[in-house]
């Protein structure tokens, strides 16, 4: 197997973009990611394209043979890939494998999703088809839902406080203001969200525990990466190569009622693990983690299944500004989900593009964690019920 | 009319494991025989929220879901039939019931309603 490097990324600001279709979207960020890998007029091997949901939301298919015609790629592989929010990092996977295995040399991994052109009810209903359809979805189940249902279990089980779930929204808006990508770029306070008559009307029940500010936006956007054997990045461009250190994906119960603790995320920590195995680091070796907040509560609960907490001291850390800039592990320091936007097939693809920032240096000091060399990324499918996790490493 | 819970557990003839709903293999031991289980008896809280913004189907301002495991083990999700969560703790009895929880093309759809004792 070879060592894959990143060579390339693109990002396109996410948020409401209603003059652009998803087409447009794919081919921003892939221009901008061939583009910053150096490649010119050169084409690459395959195109692998995350997105969960043209089909429902664009009445669009086969987007994968659409993005290589777009972009003049033609005759390259093209494969479309779905894992639900887990789109993103189960393409960058694909490419990954591709690439070290030696069938490919060049291939771009694009996500993108299209989301605010449906009204709330058909975007909340479209992400809740990833439930189990005869024994969830027809109870009006939403993911929120299952994860106001997990909050409270993790409130009764560890004592975590809603002031905890508060400062994971603190923090990721306050780095979303400073991140030009970021769909939500407005700082908010405590006293505006919880501790304030307004904030009963500023801050309404969600899904209880669980409240507004507890969730992400949702959002159009896309992003891409370019990879490349690492012996060959020199070649094409003259920036750090990001390696692709290890990857991990496990899943687990498609049905939140068959797991026998509904609290404990058992493929989040399997897939972490085989990605640290893999890299041949551990959680301690992190500078900077994107992991996938797409409630408060996620947020939490993976950087104690990853590896980076004990169990039940997550909410703690986020509390004592252990995973803010400057903290012991820097946690989305791009905003998150939280602040950055969840378009679904462009999530895990966004989290290894702010991580490639990062370990590039490129970033202002107000988002850069100094000198930052590894770098970890948890993109969250289903209701954690499939996980792809990437250990990354700038190249010395 | 009342209706009885159409809810079938499955029982793994070699480990024991109650699935719900079905599966080829044992989650478990992998094994292919299993024996049907109705639920039966009252159904225990293991989990609940009220959630407010409701996906296609729903007219009304909220939902309340719980997840519950009945006498024999078998787990399920269900919409609670409450006002407000004041009346709800984990851990707590409620008594099932099979009834319409939304509309599809003017039909209803039944499933699992839960009641506070």
């Amino acid at each position: 197997m070879r060592d894959v490097a990143i060579i390339g990324v693109g990002m396109i600001p996410f948020g409401r973009r209603d003059e652009d279709s998803l087409l447009d979207l794919l081919a921003y960020s892939s221009i901008k990611a061939l583009d910053d890998a150096g490649l010119g007029d050169k084409g690459v091997d395959a195109v692998y394209v995350a997105n969960m949901g043209a089909g429902i939301l664009q009445h669009q298919t086969s987007v994968a043979s659409a993005l290589v015609d777009r972009l003049g790629l033609l005759p390259a592989a093209a494969d479309a890939v779905e894992n639900g929010p887990a789109s993103g990092a189960s393409a960058i996977k694909n490419g990954l494998l591709a690439v070290a295995s030696g069938y490919y040399d060049l291939v771009l991994v694009a996500g993108a999703e299209k989301m605010r052109e449906v009204v709330g009810w058909k975007a909340t209903d479209f992400v809740a088809t990833m439930t189990h359809p005869e024994v969830e979805y027809p109870y009006g189940i939403t993911l929120p839902g299952m994860a106001g249902m997990l909050t409270r279990l993790y409130m009764e089980k560890y004592g975590l406080t809603r002031e905890q779930l508060i400062a994971v929204a603190l923090k990721n808006q306050q780095m979303g203001a400073l991140n030009p990508y970021a769909h939500v770029e407005m700082v908010i306070t405590k006293e505006g969200i919880f501790d304030s008559p307004d904030s009963v009307v500023n801050n309404p029940v969600a899904a209880d525990p669980l409240h507004l500010y507890d969730m992400c936006p949702v959002s159009d956007g896309s992003a891409a990466v370019v990879l490349c054997p690492l012996e060959k990045a020199k070649e094409f461009s003259n920036k750090v190569p990001i390696i692709i250190a290890g990857f991990g994906q496990a899943t687990d119960t498609h049905t939140l009622q068959e797991r026998d603790d509904p609290t404990d995320l058992k493929a989040v920590t399997l897939a972490s693990k085989q990605a640290f195995e893999r890299a041949k680091l551990k959680p301690s070796d992190v500078d900077v983690a994107e992991l996938h907040d797409a409630f408060t509560i996620l947020e939490i609960a993976e950087s104690e299944h990853a590896g980076f907490f004990k169990k039940g001291e997550g909410g703690k850390a986020v509390e004592n500004g252990e995973t803010s800039l400057g903290g012991k592990l820097p946690i989305n320091m791009s905003g998150g989900l939280k602040a950055r936007g969840h378009p679904v097939g462009a999530t895990g693809v966004a989290q290894v593009v702010d991580i490639v920032f990062q370990l590039r240096h490129d970033l202002p000091k107000e988002r850069q964690v100094k000198n930052a060399k590894v770098g970890f990324t948890l993109n969250f499918g289903g209701f954690g019920n499939n996980i792809v996790a990437f250990v990354l490493r700038r190249a010395e | 009319m009342k209706k009885e819970l159409e809810i079938t557990g499955y029982k793994c003839k070699h480990c024991g494991r109650v699935h719900y709903p079905f599966h080829d293999r044992c989650l478990d031991c992998k094994r292919r025989e299993f024996e049907e289980l109705p639920a039966e008896g009252d159904a225990k809280l293991l989990a609940y929220t009220q959630i407010f913004n409701l996906p296609w189907g729903f007219d009304s301002r909220f939902l309340i879901i719980g997840v519950v495991e009945f006498e024999n083990k078998i787990k399920a999700m269900g919409q609670i039939r409450a006002d407000s969560l004041d009346t709800l703790k984990t851990g707590m009895k409620l008594r099932p019931a099979w009834e319409p929880v939304r509309r599809e093309a003017g039909e209803d759809v039944y499933g699992l309603a839960l009641y506070p004792k």
